[in-house]
């Protein structure tokens, strides 16, 4: 069942083209991964995906629908269905790590709260942040502001979770415990993930499917499992960043993506 | 080439006007009960431009009061009219002085930190946050901070008031032996309701400038640490502008209405 489907994207601020043609399907309990170099657009492509920004041309569609074309109404039920874990994690400073991962649950609107507060409590647990519940995010180190922030993300049980480089800044095994984690969301949930990131080592452990999206081309030069990618990829750039290498001068890459 | 509409209308400040709309669209929707701030920040938001502020709104009006006071006394004493003393402070303080100089006090204090805190969470990505949720910057962090300076600063314009009379009387005291007593009387004998009134409306519309220049900087700063200090700095600079401002324009208007 495909949840998320990217057709045709052009991104742009105001007249610089960021990326255009850019096209994907998320499945339902699929982990998806966008790559590529620093500046590539990855992270404004995430944004796209998630309404902060207008998409030039194209569409993005939940479920079936467009979300640029659904009114206001249809488009906040259509944020009600995804849950999303920012760069910097973006916890309210001004909150304690509960009132932060009860704020998603009191905008929902199900549940009352003292059920907001219990499920907010189950999902901090979940990310071994139990005890951390009354803490602000000030007081927290990288690592817990990015786990609080993932159970922000998933405390209203979303079908489509999105990570904005959930391992920046992260030790090696720090980053591993995530990546452990967003494998335990996705087989206690059975959620879809869309992840961003350029960490080689989660990309090859998580990412079932992937786009990869170039800087100079300005558009997606391959598609596909990163695992695969990396064996399989005919393009010298997407080659050289799976393989951790230098890219080659511009004169040697003339090969087609795959 | 001629200048068509459009160009004209490129040139305007779309951005801040349309800002002011969505505020005003904003506390309507408060007002028939349908806010989406927390209570608990309006609370920790008003604590913080009201009772953490009360320390230097008091020094700083006592020494408005007391320099008006010596500045007036030193040119009518040689009129034998040193009483004036308490005429001249006692409705500088509350026409102009204490609404003025308490709305510059908090334009430095809580319209720089309104600022700040919203430019820096811009770039932590916790507006970016709120709005994947639903959530309006202008109804969940714009309002609250608004709200609370339109409540709080004639409050503390009439408390600039008392602690402006109070530096003259101190200064009328030692200078001029005036007792706190006549002094009062005198006092109470100049001031009438129209002097309190204006000086209590300047200070709500000082509020609501302060509140809203200081988010709409911090809204729209560059989300990098020097878009933090180039918004806390313009959150500043145009609010003290916009107050002189407006009190040029309450000062017509009064002039006009015969108050």
């Amino acid at each position: 069942m495909t949840l998320l489907a990217v057709d045709d994207l052009e991104m742009r601020f105001g007249e610089r083209l960021i990326q255009t043609g850019v096209s994907f399907k998320v499945e339902k309990g699929s982990i998806f991964a966008i790559m590529g170099g620093s500046g590539c657009g990855k992270s404004t492509l995430l944004k796209h995906l998630i309404g902060l920004l207008r998409p030039a041309k194209g569409s993005v569609t939940y479920n079936s629908v467009d979300y640029w074309r659904a009114d206001e109404a249809g488009r906040a039920s259509l944020r009600t269905g995804f849950g999303m874990l920012f760069q910097s994690a973006a916890l309210w400073s001004s909150m304690t790590v509960l009132e932060n991962v009860c704020l998603p649950l009191e905008r929902q609107g199900r549940l009352d709260k003292a059920q907001r507060e219990a499920r907010a409590r189950e999902v901090l647990a979940w990310v071994d942040l139990g005890k951390f519940a009354d803490f602000y995010p000030a007081d927290l180190s990288g690592g817990m502001k990015k786990r609080a922030g993932l159970a922000r993300a998933i405390g209203s049980e979303p079908p489509l979770l999105f990570l904005d480089e959930p391992s920046a800044g992260l030790d090696p095994i720090s980053s591993k415990k995530l990546d452990n984690l967003v494998l335990d969301i996705r087989a206690r949930t059975g959620c879809a993930v869309v992840f961003v990131s350029h960490e080689l080592p989660s990309l090859f452990a998580i990412a079932d499917d992937g786009i990869f999206l170039d800087a100079d081309s300005k558009t997606p030069i391959a598609h596909g499992s990163p695992r695969v990618l990396r064996d399989t990829a005919t393009h010298p750039t997407v080659r050289a960043f799976l393989a951790r290498e230098e890219p080659p001068p511009p004169a040697a890459q003339s090969a087609p993506s795959p | 080439m001629p200048l068509t509409p459009m160009h004209i209308a490129s040139l305007l400040p779309i951005r801040p006007v349309v800002f002011l709309g969505q505020v005003l669209i904003s506390a309507f929707e408060a007002v028939l009960g349908r806010w989406q701030f927390r209570l608990k920040d309006l609370g920790r938001i008003t604590a913080d431009c009201s009772a953490r502020a009360v320390p230097i709104v008091t020094v700083v009006n006592v020494l408005v009061g007391a320099i008006l006071a010596f500045v007036g006394a030193v040119q009518l004493v040689k009129f034998g009219a040193g009483i004036y003393v308490a005429d001249l402070v006692g409705i500088a303080v509350a026409r102009e002085m204490a609404a003025i100089i308490t709305a510059v006090v908090m334009a430095g204090r809580t319209g720089a930190a309104f600022a700040a805190e919203l430019a820096t969470m811009q770039a932590n990505e916790e507006v970016d946050a709120l709005e994947v949720l639903g959530l309006s910057a202008v109804d969940f962090l714009v309002l609250p901070r608004v709200a609370a300076l339109l409540v709080m600063m004639p409050l503390l314009y009439v408390y600039g008031c008392v602690t402006g009379l109070l530096g003259g009387m101190l200064v009328a005291g030692g200078m001029l032996d005036v007792s706190p007593a006549a002094y009062l009387d005198r006092t109470l004998v100049a001031l009438d309701w129209s002097h309190l009134g204006l000086g209590f409306s300047k200070s709500i519309v000082f509020g609501a400038l302060i509140g809203m220049v200081g988010c709409y900087f911090g809204l729209y700063a560059q989300r990098n640490a020097e878009g933090v200090g180039v918004a806390t700095t313009n959150a500043v600079v145009v609010s003290i502008v916009g107050i002189i401002v407006l009190d040029a324009v309450f000062a017509v208007c009064a002039n006009a209405l015969g108050i």
